[in-house]
């Protein structure tokens, strides 16, 4: 989280120092050649939407409407990083579209607390003027 | 990739196969068991001979389901392991009967798999993993991904990949044991309920009840047996790998398609045979995309252009490379323990030439090929 709010944050990774191979979220080992040699990294807020889904048939534990759209995204520094994508048309959504990182608050489990969760989001809308899609 | 050293020939000698559906009066040991009374009566094996077993299933309906089923059988001792390989349990535990015997450890085996699983979208996580909320555990969703991905990149229409669940049906229809048997047409597929886009109900395996067995025996001691070894399906490989895609995927994504390829070239390499001694295949077609991307990761088409071999006809039951000839995962249905097993089932089936009206011209060699999560991938090539 970049602020008291938590309405802007960015994605953390490990980059191994021995063969440069970048992941998503943490890690102890690398996952591409088990070096212990790692360092945190802030991963870039924007990517490309490699692929994605409207699903209209949600799992068990889905908190939000439905449907809802999951994207694919790449980072430039690597990882692939699935989340649903918010604040955009369906007939807008195409592979290699450009989009950015987003914090919404979401109830994680009936019970449990609500978190922020990241979310993918039109690159060219800013946050506070976002429109539900 | 050497990692295989087998020893002594192994061969299939018996295999049984409840029929796939729903059976709600049936508890999880009781449709295992008829699996394997199949499998024993298929080949004259006794029980009593049965030396170990592996049971593959994912569903928790108690601890030691595996002794349960069998332990129904006669109580002799043996050891029974339970297998938990997500989808890929039942070809798991065949991979372990196999080198069990090859080793040279026991003389027989006996692999099988039964599961009951619920209906509704299939997740991998724990039920409180913030995958769920994130929206990201679905297992459909991310064939769909895949599916989205690869028409992006090879040019395959919708159509293509529709045609892969008429042509299950198709096969399935000739298959007293599938789940599905009613047959329809392209239009029929696209038109059925959306799921996760591109992907519609009818390309999506129906989640299903099963079992199924397999007998496996050293060639050299046959004789001792009194088994009949002219309907012995010779196993010349079996390759099981987990995944590799250096951190960046994962699971459902769609980056690194072809997650089957080291299972395959490692049976290849294994078995000294490669794709084009292959004449039919069964290949794990969770979604229609699947069969396409098994297909491509097998060698049997060139990359992108496994599409093109389905619209030609030649993945049919008549074409060069038949593949799902008892109607796959589509229409077969998918009991995760079962699945792997069921394939070794049809190979067999199709190698003894017993087949009946699926039977496909006088086959020599077969592929079975199971994924499950974790990129748990199995290759198992047979041969007579």
């Amino acid at each position: 989280m970049n602020d008291p709010d938590g309405a802007s944050g960015t994605l953390l990774g490990m980059r191994c120092l021995k063969c440069g191979v970048c992941v998503f979220g943490d890690a102890i080992f690398c996952q591409a050649c088990s070096s212990d040699e790692l360092e945190a990294v802030d991963l870039s807020s924007s990517g490309v939407l490699f692929s994605y889904t409207i699903v209209r048939v949600p799992p068990d534990g889905w908190p939000g409407p439905v449907p809802y759209v999951l994207g694919e995204v790449e980072l430039p520094e690597g990882p692939h990083v699935l989340a649903e994508v918010i604040g955009m048309e369906h007939a807008d959504l195409q592979i290699g579209k450009e989009v950015r990182l987003a914090l919404e608050p979401v109830q994680s489990g009936e019970t449990g607390p609500t978190l922020m969760v990241y979310k993918w989001a039109p690159s060219a809308i800013p946050t506070a003027s976002r429109q539900e899609g | 990739m050497t990692q295989f050293k087998p020893n002594r020939e192994v061969v299939v000698v018996g295999v049984g196969l409840h029929p796939f559906g729903r059976f709600r009066g049936k508890d999880l040991a009781t449709l295992a068991r008829e699996a394997v009374v199949e499998a024993l009566k298929d080949c004259g094996v006794r029980w009593r001979d049965i030396p170990v077993a592996y049971f593959g299933h994912v569903y928790y309906h108690g601890m030691s389901v595996g002794e349960t089923a069998l332990g129904s059988l006669g109580l002799t001792g043996i050891p029974i392991v339970n297998v938990e390989n997500a989808c890929s349990s039942g070809s798991t535990a065949f991979w372990q009967a196999y080198w069990g015997i090859t080793s040279g450890v026991y003389d027989l085996a006996l692999a099988f798999g039964a599961e009951k699983v619920p209906g509704g979208p299939v997740t991998v996580t724990a039920a409180d993993s913030p995958e769920r909320y994130i929206g990201g555990d679905h297992m459909m969703a991310g064939y769909a991904l895949r599916m989205r991905r690869y028409m992006e990149e090879t040019g395959a229409p919708a159509s293509a990949l529709a045609q892969i669940s008429v042509k299950a049906r198709q096969n399935a229809a000739l298959n007293p044991y599938a789940h599905r048997k009613e047959t329809y047409t392209v239009e029929d597929v696209l038109s059925s309920r959306p799921i996760a886009d591109p992907l519609t109900l009818f390309q999506c395996c129906p989640t299903s009840e099963g079992s199924a067995a397999a007998v496996l025996c050293a060639r050299e001691v046959l004789g001792s047996y009194g088994l009949d070894e002219s309907r012995a399906i010779k196993v010349v490989a079996a390759a099981l790998t987990s995944g590799n895609y250096n951190g960046r995927g994962s699971d459902h994504s769609a980056f690194s398609p072809y997650r089957t390829e080291p299972a395959a070239l490692a049976a290849y390499e294994m078995s000294g045979l490669g794709p084009e001694d292959v004449d039919l295949v069964q290949v794990h077609d969770a979604a229609t995309i699947g069969e396409l991307q098994q297909i491509e990761s097998l060698q049997l088409t060139p990359k992108g252009e496994a599409w093109r071999a389905t619209v030609e006809g030649r993945t049919a039951l008549t074409g060069d490379i038949p593949v799902n000839t008892d109607g796959g995962l589509l229409a077969m249905g998918h009991p995760f323990g079962a699945t792997g097993i069921r394939m070794v089932h049809e190979t067999v089936t199709q190698l003894r030439g017993e087949a009946g009206a699926r039977q496909v011209n006088n086959p020599r060699v077969g592929v079975a090929q199971c994924s499950g999560a974790g990129d748990v991938t199995t290759v198992q090539i047979f041969a007579r």
